[in-house]
């Protein structure tokens, strides 16, 4: 089944096509890659499909749903959930409560509910706990380290239950025990289920950890395919090198 | 610690309830009424501004409307005084909701400033439909209860405003705790982050900002009712908005009892510059330096000073980074 498809969607920046035309189709339970050079479109196609920026032009369906111009919290509710380029977490709230931010819904009962309703505090701690974070839970999230944040905003993420996960350069500015440890985690999640599409510079990661990738260049994709045929299309070379 | 902060709020409500009885005379009854008066404006405030971070100096615009709405449906329509206390509130919470879902389109500055257009505009509106709210002249509200002397009014009152600052904490702490809180308190911290985790920060907004306008009506019809005459470029004053903003964050936005130490400061400070420099705008001034002061110097309030950890414990990686360790191979 397809999981998230999207038609021409096309988005300019005052003169500059920062996304245009770009088809691409997300098959369910795969980990897909998505590169490309820098100014190539990649994060503002996260910020299309989430809901976050307005396409000019195309369509954002997922699992056959239209979901082009819901409003960002509609996108998560459907199922999507994301990480930012810069990590983001909030700051001044505890590693608890910043787990306890996430809605899966909006039913009055769930919004009037005690923060510390058990049920989803002991849905907070397993996150925790499977991040290797559950001992931080009563600090603010700005006195955790660079690579803690990135655990603490996956684990928030994934307390929306999302199916389909957005990761936006998971492994930027984080040393290569942690990137080893994050790309263990995404391959467990993808075994429960989970499909991902993640924007990653470094290559061995991506080469490594994805089934499927694809390539991005001046807001469309270019190419596309498994790791080992992606490395060598020439399209790609010459997209990253300028040869 | 634990004996302090539960013992000190009973103690410190006992002396609320207390005070009129302990003071010498009903000008100080009459200062403590105004001053708890604040004191709940602020709190309600805090409902918007603590939470989510949205600055607003146009709540007063809320406070001459429900002071209006009380005024004229006792006065034009003969409606009694308690039913037109509690339908004014509700119409003007049903127009902040209107207004709310325009305004909190902005952020930081922008929303600031739509505040304060809001406020102007009321008074404007209000100065020149004369024929209905009497415009600069004014508009006199029949005591409801024409019975007492003016000090027992002033004693009624304190405890009607008393009443209303209990309820206002009371929605403040219950809405700290439960996840339509913690949703408010994300919106403070990153918005578009908090939307892409499910939260409807829109509808999380006009939410906080109606509640936040429904105790403040509520204030002003207790005021209408009070005072017995309603002056537009009072009620409808950028300093009455000022002032729920300054007692706010002297005393700490992210504290219950933040807005309610602030306007214990600030209300008879006020009342205090009113006696000693006389009808001057002197004391505009000072409120206006004082505002200043807070945020460069004490940007989180007297109570974050109070309890804030001793240095901030940065925690150090090496925990996580050893379980890495050890759960990678």
């Amino acid at each position: 089944m397809s999981s998230l498809r999207t038609e021409g969607l096309t988005k300019a920046f005052g003169g500059v096509r920062a996304v245009d035309g770009a088809t691409v189709e997300l098959r369910d339970g795969r980990i897909n890659g998505l590169i490309g050079p820098n100014g190539s479109g990649k994060t503002t196609f996260f910020n299309i499909v989430t809901g976050m920026i307005r396409p000019d032009a195309g369509r954002v369906l997922y699992r056959d749903r239209d979901i082009t111009r819901h409003t960002p919290h509609r996108v998560a509710h459907a199922g999507i959930g994301r990480t930012f380029q810069l990590c983001r977490v909030f700051p001044r709230l505890t590693v608890l409560e910043n787990m306890l931010v996430a809605v899966r819904r909006t039913r009055l009962r769930e919004l009037l509910a005690g923060l510390r309703d058990r049920g989803e505090v002991e849905r907070a701690r397993h996150w925790l706990r499977r991040m290797g974070i559950e001992h931080l839970e009563d600090a603010e999230a700005r006195d955790l380290s660079y690579g803690q944040q990135k655990l603490l905003e996956l684990a928030a993420v994934l307390m929306a239950e999302p199916d389909l996960i957005l990761l936006d350069e998971p492994a930027g500015g984080v040393n290569p025990a942690l990137i080893d440890r994050i790309a263990g985690l995404v391959r467990d999640l993808n075994a429960e289920g989970r499909t991902f599409l993640v924007v990653e510079h470094n290559m061995d990661l991506v080469m490594g950890m994805c089934d499927h990738v694809i390539v991005f260049d001046r807001g469309a994709p270019i190419a596309e395919g498994p790791p080992s045929v992606v490395r060598e299309d020439p399209r790609v070379l010459e997209a990253y090198l300028g040869v | 610690m634990r004996i302090a902060s539960r013992g000190l709020p009973l103690l410190l409500a006992a002396l609320a309830i207390a005070y009129p009885w302990l003071v010498p005379n009903y000008y100080l009854v009459y200062a403590g009424a105004l001053t708890v008066m604040y004191a709940a404006m602020a709190t309600s405030w805090n409902l918007l501004g603590g939470f989510t971070g949205y600055v607003s100096l146009g709540h007063s615009a809320f406070f001459g409307l429900g002071a209006y709405g009380t005024g004229l449906l006792v006065t034009r329509l003969g409606v009694p005084w308690v039913v037109a206390l509690v339908v004014s509130a509700v119409l003007v919470t049903a127009f902040a909701a209107g207004v709310g879902v325009a305004a909190v389109r902005v952020r930081g500055a922008s929303f600031v400033i739509v505040s304060i257009a809001l406020v102007s505009m009321m008074n404007l509106v209000v100065q020149g439909w004369r024929s209905l709210t009497g415009g600069s002249t004014g508009l006199q509200v029949p005591s409801p209860f024409p019975g007492l002397h003016r000090g027992q009014t002033h004693m009624v009152f304190f405890y009607a405003f008393l009443a209303l600052l209990a309820l206002a904490l009371l929605v403040w702490w219950y809405v700290s705790r439960s996840r339509f809180g913690a949703g408010l308190r994300a919106i403070r911290e990153d918005e578009d982050k908090a939307e892409s985790l499910g939260v409807p920060t829109g509808a999380y907004k006009v939410t906080a900002f109606c509640l936040s306008a429904l105790f403040v009506a509520l204030a002003g019809g207790l005021y209408a009712l009070w005072f017995g005459s309603l002056d537009p470029i009072f009620v409808f004053s950028i300093l009455i908005g000022s002032y729920m903003v300054l007692m706010s964050l002297l005393g700490g936005v992210r504290h219950l009892f933040g807005p309610l130490l602030g306007a214990l400061i600030v209300a008879p400070a006020g009342e205090y510059f009113l006696i000693a420099l006389g009808e001057t705008q002197i004391h505009l001034t000072a409120t206006g330096l004082v505002l200043v002061l807070v945020v460069l110097f004490m940007p989180d309030g007297i109570l974050a000073r109070l309890t804030r950890r001793r240095a901030g414990p940065s925690i150090p990686d090496q925990s996580a980074d050893q379980r890495l360790q050890e759960v990678t191979p």
